[in-house]
């Protein structure tokens, strides 16, 4: 058991209130779920298919009673659609057994993270996550997959590593979550300290979000934005560094192999 | 509305998006998938980041995120030539073929579980009896076994 040390404002671990608290056993299920989800290498019955959908909505059910309400019914119902939607494509996304399905759930999850963006009041990171990340990185990541694997799903797609992989990570993971959860008990209470370094309203503003937005980028942050176009230049140069050794190599074990 | 449970919500899913993307890259083979996973832990730190950054009022988690976003593309470029270059080397996008790879003079760990498809998997054809019109299922007609 744990005792409240000065750096953490950690309470005693509470067995009891952790057993009775819906969000563990929200986690409990939703390992198991994830454990019967991802691809196996034993054949899908009938039964572990209805024990998946079972264990799939007690989950789902499970999280909508562990997370507190919002306050006004409309914000709740869109932040849980929007919470939804993004968890279940991304658990989709690593269960899917074709790469092409699985980059585009990732992408429909990368919609539910830019509404939530936008519910946070961060506008333009909204409407970048959707430009860059589902615009340009999931399309070039499809072109690769298409270029690799036009056929669908190999071996290899339907089975995943072996049998210690698949528990010790999800048990690794949703031991995570339960941590942080744990950790976050005041936050839920309110009991946490807030820096107030301006108004609330200043962050979320809806008129000058952009204008405020750039000027914190372009003063504080300027060094950044240099070192940050600095690294784009050498990510762009290293890509092509990369495919032309590969084609100089390719052509000289060709020359060897054609002139011997 | 609520700002702290707000935030708390907000922590939850980054946290499981996080969590999501660390189970499907220690989980899956194909190269691609667990590329999508390492961009799915990334996005997960970015909701938990424009969270805190709200719930404090400060620019410092939008501007990280913006960071976020940059380098995230870098590296999608870089993994993608490189994830090419070993798919001419080796012909498919199994990491397991590439197990051996390690400095010279290092002892071999080979991870000798990996699962082989069961024969069970295999569908073979089923004959109709002759004399009979077989069945023609209208959904495998206009089924794209191509993606």
């Amino acid at each position: 058991m744990f005792t409240s040390s000065s750096i953490f404002t950690f309470a005693a671990i509470d067995v009891t209130h952790c057993v009775r608290s819906p969000l563990t056993w929200a986690l409990v299920c939703g390992a198991l779920w994830l454990l019967l989800m991802v691809p196996r290498h034993v054949r899908r019955t009938k039964l572990t298919t209805g024990v998946t959908f079972v264990l799939g909505i007690a989950t789902a059910t499970l999280f909508g009673f562990a997370m507190p309400c919002l306050g006004t019914a409309p914000d709740s119902v869109v932040f849980y659609c929007l919470a939804a939607v993004t968890i279940g494509s991304a658990a989709a996304a690593i269960s899917m057994k074709s790469a092409v399905y699985s980059a585009i759930w990732f992408a429909m999850s990368l919609v539910g993270t830019a509404g939530i963006f936008l519910l946070q009041g961060a506008q333009f990171l909204g409407v970048a996550t959707i430009v860059v990340y589902a615009g340009a990185i999931v399309v070039t990541l499809l072109f690769v997959v298409m270029l690799a694997q036009p056929e669908g799903h190999d071996t290899y797609d339907r089975i995943s590593w072996g049998w210690l992989a698949k528990p010790t990570s999800v048990a690794a993971a949703f031991l995570m979550i339960g941590v942080l959860s744990m950790a976050l008990s005041h936050v839920k209470d309110g009991k946490i300290a807030t820096h107030n370094k301006g108004d609330k309203n200043e962050v979320a503003a809806a008129e000058n979000h952009m204008a405020h937005l750039g000027a914190e980028l372009f003063t504080r942050h300027l060094l950044s934005v240099e070192v940050a176009g600095t690294l784009l230049m050498v990510a762009l140069v290293g890509a092509i560094a990369i495919v032309i050794q590969g084609r100089e190599q390719k052509s000289a074990q060709a020359a060897k192999g054609g002139g011997s | 509305m609520n700002e702290s449970a707000f935030l708390y919500n907000a922590l939850l899913v980054g946290g499981l998006l996080f969590a999501l993307g660390m189970i499907g890259f220690l989980v899956r083979r194909n190269m691609i998938v667990m590329f999508v996973c390492a961009e799915m832990m990334l996005q997960g730190v970015s909701v938990s980041l424009v969270a805190w950054g709200r719930y404090h009022a400060d620019w410092g988690g939008q501007m990280l995120v913006i960071f976020i976003i940059t380098v995230a593309a870098c590296e999608a470029a870089i993994a993608l030539a490189l994830i090419l270059m070993l798919f001419h080397k080796s012909g498919k996008l199994d990491i397991a073929f590439w197990q051996e790879m390690r400095e010279e003079g290092q002892p071999a760990f080979i991870d000798r579980n990996i699962p082989e498809e069961g024969l069970e998997e295999h569908h073979w054809p089923v004959l109709t009896p002759a004399g009979h019109e077989p069945e023609v299922d209208q959904d495998s007609l206009s089924h794209r076994s191509r993606v």
